[in-house]
């Protein structure tokens, strides 16, 4: 395992910075170093240049003011530079309402994917290292669970929760967090390839209990897969919209994304509500940076950790 | 012997994390609950759902007056995603608010199938001549108040002065006789310029139709009877369909979208029969028209006659549901009645109250966004002329939601007309009413 | 990813020396309750999240709601209803066309791009892959908001290329917008499949790599003989994951209508939004709870479909 996921580390880093070896490259063109392509490079470029169109224009329109968004082409800057001036108002606008949802968002993310990885992490474990009945049909009934659409399941989990009392509580959001089929599945392969049972007999032999093997031995083994996991988990609760939004009726619990489709509605639903489209962008933009940072800071290991299952399935 | 201790500890911090999870919502009701039981005396906090902001400002007030009864507002969604969430609280028995803000045609929704608090028991009658009458007949349901109506919306026409002078006009067109040719005048301006847009706005057509005397809704009790086809429908919808097929109307730009706020803001769109809260949220749609805008009454039928029509406007009702019915009442007396009545209109509230209307406070002020004309007069002009005796059916909140199914392929293609759609939705309305357990013809 | 064949066979590391040691009853059954309390944490809870949430649903499926008179037990009629309702096929119809294109289309993208990049013959990789899976941090609202500014015919950037070009197209038309929410949907998640092609290709061992250029292979024998193969496994885990994403499609068609006019969008142009639209405004939960348990159905059918075709062509290799 080691010498390979090292061996693509060299890898990784040799096509991160091309520009390092360019010196050499102009002599000698190897396997690691191949010529650069022209062609290539304008075709992928021009697909970045799809990506990147909409965020430069979020970007832009973070820095309007509500009467400049209104009149000025999307493209163009407006009159008055008012990015500083709109994120002071997103902090502000409703008693500062804002960082409420921002601190939910944290919350619900931090132990929503923690607890998430960690419960995949021991079932991945007990699937691929350890023997009981009915493993079969638990299997097949998780991973069947992949397929049911989401807002299949949000009706009947409503229904559900709120004869629970538990709507409108982080508990309707938190729970259903916690459980990450695809986290259980990736756990699962990765234990079974990655966690030499050897190791872990050895362990066992010098006394350890399996709790104890698993957290000791097992877990460290599976950082990478772990910062996978908790990656799609992080992710995925925090774009989650449909579920928050039927869930919570209490502003104080929303997470961003319902908040921010809130204040959008305000404006764009019949009626004399507010039209703060300037503080729905500034917000959108303001949003997307955690996952930016989250992405860039952790694109090694959670690339590491994608690779094994993709190659090992 | 380590693991099943660990396995042990692990179940001890998991279980008691569900058993947590199960009380946290089921403790916020009780624990409300208790505070309902002490009466009037100890502390009492009523939740209040609303997306209209200036009801927030009569919280001070009157939680200074009533010590004892504290008051939170919530934005629980505005319109149909509020309505939901309100659906859902008292399908699950907890969550339920106190008081709701209910757009009027969503009042017979909830009053019908009980959902809403009966208002008479709180002496609600005497306030009846203390609003005017097309509001008030808004929320009486078979005779019984549910709600207090909070906000109005009057329609008028909201013209842009400059872009009608643009097209030879001096002054707005007073019959829609005027306003057919005042479109044609618009239109030749050039390609972007409208007299208005329509992509099917249901509640412009139904305003119409209101304002011509047709009257297609007719609920008592249970029953519900749906007819498009009588005169005064015919003549608005006519008329309507024939402004569509002369492409004086702009049908590509859609109502509340940015596409409308920036049409808005460079005049090509000249008029915007709507409701009177327009006035509030136009100047930040169209800031570059500011002075450019002026208010009317609606156009006419007939020259020289004065009759209105309502579009929009809100009211609050008590769920049958909530727990703190009279602290409920308290405030909703207060804020759309009372005392707190003049700290909404500072903040821009129109209300449908005749206290209001009639001041001379309101009546004379000039608004600056309207080139100083005094917007107030003509509202309450508008407000006291809404035309009597309008319903909505009780599944209109469903109804309203697949109108947009039923008119999109018209107003895309072309094809059909508005006739043929009304009668394809009434044919929807009468097969999901009956299915709803209505008696629906 | 074999789901299918992990079903028949445990992982190979399970086959653990244990097994070869005399396992006495007791043992065993101590074995199986250790299993089970590394298991219950995830198993309990996605009993109550999954399980009983799907079972509540079935029995809800049985009962028809009115607003007058409360719920009454119709037994199978909701489904039957939904058989024959052309609304629910409709858009059945409308997502299973959006999967054929849309999903092709993506995925080609995004084993390009990996191929592209992974190949080191590209200026400025690291910008590059990092922008072009930045769209998948971006919250569905935020990405409607945006795509229905650049695809505005009147005001937005459209505009401005029609009248650049002296055409008049609409992308926002009944006709076209399927083909506009595409776009916004292939901005949104070909990063995140370029992403596992990617890391599938930087798992190939490199002397693989040294071995093909000693043989004398070109870039295109390269290509073809080691990276296409390599790519395989990942295939079929994006197929399957895009599958259910599209079949489950929410959030486009439900945010467009309030921003464009004419888009052609109804209550009922995905079955999600229509389910979404019968259990919230129609008060129809009875109904829809059966409508989603039929579409869980047909997705789980295709997605099952894909995997076992998947797998076959895989082991022909």
């Amino acid at each position: 395992m080691h010498p390979i996921s090292s061996r693509r580390a060299e890898a990784g880093k040799a096509s991160g910075t091309p520009t390092r070896h360019s010196g050499r490259a102009r002599r000698l063109y190897t396997v690691g170093n191949p010529r650069k392509s022209t062609t290539l490079t304008v075709m992928t470029a021009l697909f970045t240049l799809y990506c990147l169109l909409p965020l430069v224009w979020l970007v832009i329109n973070a820095t309007k003011s509500q009467a400049d968004f209104v009149s000025s082409f999307g493209l163009a800057p407006g009159r008055e530079f008012a990015l500083w001036d709109n994120i002071v108002e997103v902090f502000g606008y409703q008693d500062g309402i804002f960082s409420r949802w921002l601190l939910n968002t944290v919350l619900y993310v931090v132990v929503g994917a923690t607890v998430s990885t960690f419960l995949a992490a021991l079932g991945g474990y007990a699937l691929a290292k350890l023997d009981f009945t009915g493993k079969r049909v638990f299997l097949f009934v998780v991973l069947g669970s992949i397929s049911v659409p989401g807002i299949a399941l949000a009706i009947p989990q409503f229904l559900l929760f709120a004869q629970l009392g538990m709507t409108n509580t982080p508990w309707a959001i938190l729970l259903p967090s916690f459980i990450n089929p695809f986290g259980l599945y990736l756990m699962w392969v990765f234990t079974a390839e990655a966690v030499p049972t050897g190791l872990l007999e050895a362990a066992k032999i010098d006394g350890a209990g399996e709790f104890r093997t698993f957290l000791q031995i097992a877990l460290p083994l599976l950082a990478p897969a772990g910062v996978t996991v908790l990656l799609f988990s992080f992710v995925s609760i925090w774009n989650n919209y449909f579920l928050p939004l039927i869930m919570l009726k209490d502003p104080a619990w929303y997470p961003l994304t319902v908040g921010i489709s809130q204040w959008n509605k305000l404006g764009s639903t019949a009626g004399n509500g507010a039209l703060i489209q300037n503080l729905v962008i500034t917000s959108s933009l303001l949003t997307i940076i955690p996952m930016v940072v989250a992405f860039l800071g952790l694109q090694r290991y959670w690339r590491s950790g994608l690779s094994l299952g993709a190659v090992k399935g | 012997m380590g693991l099943s201790r660990k396995v042990r500890l692990l179940s001890a911090v998991l279980v008691p994390m569900l058993a947590l999870a199960a009380c946290s919502g089921g403790g916020g009701g009780s624990s409300d609950g208790d505070a309902a039981g002490g009466g009037g005396e100890e502390q009492v906090k009523i939740t209040v759902w609303s997306w209209d902001g200036t009801v927030a400002q009569a919280v001070p007030g009157f939680e200074a007056a009533n010590p004892n009864i504290k008051v939170e507002v919530v934005n629980a969604g505005s319109s149909q995603d509020e309505y939901q969430a309100l659906d859902n609280a008292i399908q699950a028995g907890s969550g339920v608010p106190d008081l709701v803000m209910f757009e009027y045609f969503a009042v017979p929704y909830f009053a019908i199938p009980g959902k809403l608090a009966d208002l008479g028991e709180f002496g609600v009658e005497n306030f009846k001549q203390d609003y005017v009458e097309a509001a008030w007949n808004d929320v009486t349901v078979n005779g019984k108040v549910y709600a207090l109506p909070s906000d109005y919306g009057p329609s008028a026409m909201f013209y842009n002065a400059a872009t009608l002078k643009k097209a030879g006009m001096n002054k707005p067109p007073a019959t829609w006789d005027e306003y057919y040719e005042a479109a044609k005048k618009v239109r030749a301006l050039g390609d972007d310029h409208y007299i208005a847009q329509d992509t099917g706005d249901l509640f412009f057509l139904l305003s119409l139709i209101w304002q011509a005397g047709g009257r297609p809704f007719k609920v008592d009790g249970n029953k519900v009877h749906i007819d498009f086809t009588d005169a005064g429908t015919t003549k608005a919808v006519s008329f309507w369909q024939k402004m569509l097929d002369e492409d004086l109307v702009n049908t590509k730009i859609t109502g509340w979208s940015d596409d409308w706020n920036r049409a808005l803001n460079d005049g090509t769109l000249a008029t915007q029969t709507m409701g009177g809260w327009l006035t509030s949220t136009l100047p930040e749609r169209a800031p570059q028209a500011a002075g450019d805008f002026r208010v009317a009454l609606m156009p006419q039928w007939q020259q020289g006659e004065k009759v209105g029509a309502a579009n929009g406007g809100s009211s609050f009702g008590i769920p049958a549901a909530a727990e703190h019915k009279e602290a409920a009442f308290k405030f909703l007396e207060h804020f759309t009645h009372g005392g707190g009545l003049a700290s909404r209109v500072a903040a821009g509230a129109f209300v449908p109250n005749m206290s209001v209307l009639e001041s001379e406070a309101f009546q004379s002020k000039a608004n600056e966004y309207f080139g100083d004309q005094k917007v107030g007069a003509v509202l309450a002009e508008a407000s006291e002329i809404v035309g009597s005796g309008w319903q909505y059916p009780p599944f209109f909140e469903w109804a309203r939601s697949i109108y947009g199914d039923i008119a999109s392929p018209f107003y895309t293609t072309g094809k059909g007309s508005l006739a043929e759609i009304l009668e394809q939705w009434r044919q929807r309305c009468i097969q999901y009413g009956n299915e709803q357990g209505f008696e629906v013809d | 990813m074999d789901l299918a064949r992990r079903f028949d066979a445990d992982p190979p590391a399970t086959a653990s020396p244990d097994a070869k040691r005399p396992q006495t009853a007791t043992r065993k059954h101590r074995r199986t309750r250790i299993a089970l309390a590394f298991i219950a944490p995830f198993g309990t809870l996605f009993a109550l999240v999954f399980i009983v949430p799907i079972l509540y649903a079935a029995y809800l499926s049985l009962f028809q709601q009115k607003l007058i008179g409360g719920d009454t037990f119709v037994g199978f009629a909701n489904y039957g209803k939904l058989f024959r309702d052309p609304q629910f096929w409709d858009g059945v119809g409308r997502v299973f066309r959006f999967t054929l294109i849309q999903v092709p289309i993506m995925l080609i993208f995004a084993m390009a791009l990996a191929l592209a990049l992974d190949g080191m013959r590209v200026h400025g990789a690291k910008f590059m892959r990092m922008t072009i899976f930045l769209p998948y941090a971006v919250p569905a609202i935020v990405s409607t908001l945006m795509w229905g500014f650049l695809l505005g015919v009147k005001y937005g950037l459209f505009g401005s290329l029609n009248d650049a070009l002296g055409t008049d197209l609409d992308p926002f038309a009944p006709g076209t917008t399927l083909i506009s929410i595409g776009l916004m949907v292939t901005w949104a998640f070909t990063g995140f499949n370029m992403l596992i092609f990617y890391a599938a290709l930087k798992a190939v061992p490199r002397e693989l790599y040294e071995a093909a250029a000693i043989d004398g292979a070109n870039e295109f024998q390269v290509v073809r003989a080691i990276k296409v193969p390599a790519l395989r496994g990942s295939l079929v885990v994006t197929t399957i994951f895009s599958i259910i994403g599209t079949f489950q499609m929410f959030n486009e068609p439900q945010i467009l209508p309030s921003m464009v006019a004419g888009s052609g969008v109804t209550t009922f142009y995905t079955p999600n939004l229509y389910a979404y639209h019968l259990a919230f405004t129609g008060s129809q939960q009875g109904y829809a709870a059966a409508l989603a348990l039929v579409m869980a159905a047909i997705t789980i059918a295709v997605a099952y479909a894909v995997q076992i075709r998947g797998l076959r062509n895989a082991s022909d290799q």
